[in-house]
């Protein structure tokens, strides 16, 4: 019997996983799931750009400088005195610019911005009559500090926005696309239980969804790493627990396709129209730290919080409960977290077998 | 109850609109047509035979079988349906092949069912094409070899002669009847009633919901007490006949058939005319043959629920 249900399980996921990856409708969660990989090679060209500059002003420089190099630089310091502390720069603009006050309003006054770097960060300097007026030190990219900008752009846009329309797309059309389509009897005219045809369409659905969210994640590490000095990569991905949060955001979105597919499945079943259970679970979802500790147990969102590797922190004068979104205040351990999220989602699957099993063939009431 | 499809005090709303009422049946092996208007609830009772609906009340068992248990159900029951769509970008073959596969049949087994259900119903040459790119009579095929493919016990065809050309009907009706004579139960419905007529073993007439009749037709017809018998006697000298029959008293209208070679009359007694025939007929009057008129389909039909939407 075991071997049949196997059997079933495999030709009804062979069918939706074909229907899923190639179904013309399906287009736009590719989209959404591409989304956040062009921000990143956005991202990517930025920093690449930005390096490529600062090599070109330390190696155009008249000495190699280090960082401590380019912080003895301090206002008030004359032309001369900069150049004698961190030589002649590698490139110099001047400019004269009207003076309106003062005794000498009738002359222009010289102004000079001088360049350098030590290939990680840059100092700007501007002289006014050969004096510093302003000293900037402009830090590079920092691969530890724009980690935290990944895990908010992770959390913030590729966890609650991208996977969860997503996973809407997908999980919501196995039995009501079909129910649209009027095709679902083909599935309900075979000798195969409900609940192995339920789990088929799971398991497909799942399947589609984490590997489409997945190389999604992946080609986002990956174009977020790919502007960086291999020594700098190497630094973080080996040393810095780099590769940890790689494989632990790849962890997060299959968990976060397990329940966020399991609630738009049963969703699915039971509304006809998906705008309501969407909107339900979205409000659901993002009112969650408000919620009293037993209901922010049914939820996807507060166990995944809680396995976010990377902390984002609330930005300075935030409203508290705008920071409550945010901040993960109870963060429970990551094995409960993991055990949490799945039960939650079994439970959501046993509601769904039920519910398949009560399933009509009843395509003009739809 | 193993050996019967047993619909036991069934009924079927769809929220306030009833579907089927308090039915009641026993359908043995054979062809079973289903006959009735739009609405009279045909394909809800198919569909509840095959639990792609439940009844609101009342229990169904085909062969024994309950039908919310479709793992069991489906092996015994093919079913083609009226639903005129298919699962997208599959062609016929592969249609076939993933419902066997879905059946739980090896890849072997499927493919070779597959292509035996195809050559019953004479599509290898399309079965590589995309069913979307099907006509309309290619579709009730590759339906009809679904229901078949699997060589069940019981087969469910909704309209399954809709849509086909003449000779696919004739092949369709002989696969059919092959298929009743290795003791299938076979449950057709049909708009066509000589069709019906020819292939059925018993009919069940529905109208608004309800059973009107059921059973083979010359008893349904024998049962229909008000309105009189019609025979038609092909004779020599039919008006000295007629006039023999007027005197019995036997029949209550008598007319000479068109085509002067015989007498069609109306009988509320068709047991006693039957056996008085021989004495009225003596005198040298031959009689070629003697046929009940209204003992069809069609007959019953009109009597109990009215000439409407039905094909003759």
């Amino acid at each position: 019997m075991k071997s049949v249900w196997w059997r079933q399980l495999k030709a009804v996921m062979r069918l939706e996983l074909k229907k899923t990856f190639f179904a013309r409708r399906g287009l736009w969660i590719y989209l959404v799931a591409l989304l956040p990989v062009l921000l990143f090679m956005a991202y990517a060209t930025a920093v690449s750009r930005v390096q490529g500059r600062m090599a070109d002003v330390a190696r155009h420089g008249q000495k190699p400088l280090t960082y401590q190099d380019l912080l003895a630089v301090k206002q008030g310091m004359t032309n001369e005195e900069v150049i004698a502390s961190v030589g002649k720069p590698a490139s110099t603009v001047r400019w004269k610019v009207a003076r309106t006050t003062g005794a000498d309003a009738s002359e222009d006054g010289v102004h000079e911005r001088y360049n350098y770097s030590d290939g990680q960060q840059e100092l700007y300097v501007e002289f006014v009559d050969g004096r510093a007026e302003t000293v900037i030190v402009r830090d590079g990219n920092n691969l530890q500090r724009d980690s935290v900008m990944f895990a908010g752009v992770f959390q913030f846009f590729f966890l609650r926005l991208a996977i969860f329309f997503g996973c809407l797309g997908v999980f919501m059309n196995l039995f009501r696309g079909e129910i649209l389509d009027r095709s679902l009897h083909f599935y309900f005219l075979a000798p195969i239980r409900r609940e192995v045809l339920m789990a088929g369409k799971f398991l497909a659905g799942l399947i589609a969804t984490s590997t489409i969210f997945v190389a999604s994640e992946v080609l986002q590490t990956t174009a977020f790493l790919w502007a960086f000095h291999p020594n700098v990569r190497n630094l973080y991905l080996y040393h810095n627990h780099g590769l940890e949060h790689a494989a632990a955001y790849v962890g997060i979105t299959v968990l976060a396709c397990i329940g966020y597919g399991a609630f738009f499945l049963i969703a699915g079943m039971f509304f006809r129209n998906p705008i309501v259970p969407t909107a339900v679970i979205l409000i659901w979802e993002g009112i969650n730290p408000f919620l009293p500790a037993v209901l922010k147990q049914v939820s996807v969102i507060y166990y995944l919080k809680s396995l976010c590797p990377v902390d984002v922190p609330v930005p300075p004068g935030m409203p508290p409960l705008l920071a409550l979104l945010i901040s993960n205040p109870e963060p429970i351990s990551e094995p409960v977290a993991v055990f949490g999220l799945l039960t939650v989602a079994l439970v959501a699957l046993y509601v769904s077998s039920l519910q398949v099993r009560r399933m009509e063939i009843n395509y003009t009431t739809e | 109850m193993k050996d019967r499809i047993v619909f036991e005090n069934v009924s079927k709303f769809y929220d306030e609109i009833l579907g089927v009422n308090h039915l009641n049946l026993s359908i043995p092996p054979g062809i079973t047509s289903l006959v009735g208007p739009n609405g009279s609830g045909k394909t809800t009772l198919m569909n509840l035979m095959t639990g792609l609906v439940k009844p609101s009340r009342g229990q169904i068992y085909v062969l024994g079988c309950r039908t919310d248990d479709p793992e069991n159900l489906f092996k015994m029951v093919g079913y083609s349906t009226q639903f005129d769509a298919f699962p997208k970008g599959l062609t016929g073959f592969q249609f076939l092949y993933s419902y066997l596969q879905l059946s739980g049949r090896d890849s072997h087994t499927a493919e070779q069912l597959a292509w035996r259900a195809i050559e019953r119903v004479n599509l290898r040459n399309d079965a590589g094409r995309n069913i979307a790119g099907y006509s309309k009579g290619m579709r009730q095929r590759i339906r009809l070899a679904q229901a078949l493919a699997h060589d069940p016990k019981v087969l469910v065809l909704d309209e399954p002669l809709n849509g086909l050309d003449p000779l696919a009907r004739s092949e369709s009706i002989a696969l059919f009847r092959a298929a009743a004579e290795l003791g299938c139960y076979v449950i057709i419905s049909s708009h066509i009633l000589h069709e019906v007529d020819v292939i059925s073993d018993q009919v069940i007439l529905l109208s608004n919901g309800y059973v009107v009749a059921e059973g083979q037709i010359q008893t349904v017809r024998s049962e229909i007490q008000e309105h009189p018998t019609q025979i038609l006697i092909r004779c020599t000298r039919p008006r000295e006949l007629a006039a023999k029959v007027i005197e019995s008293e036997l029949a209550s209208e008598i007319a000479i058939h068109n085509d002067g070679r015989g007498l069609l009359l109306k009988t509320r007694n068709s047991d006693n005319f039957y056996l008085a025939l021989n004495e009225l007929a003596l005198n040298g009057i031959e009689i070629e043959s003697v046929t009940p008129a209204d003992d069809d389909v069609f007959s019953v039909y009109e009597y109990l629920i009215g000439n409407e939407e039905v094909v003759r």
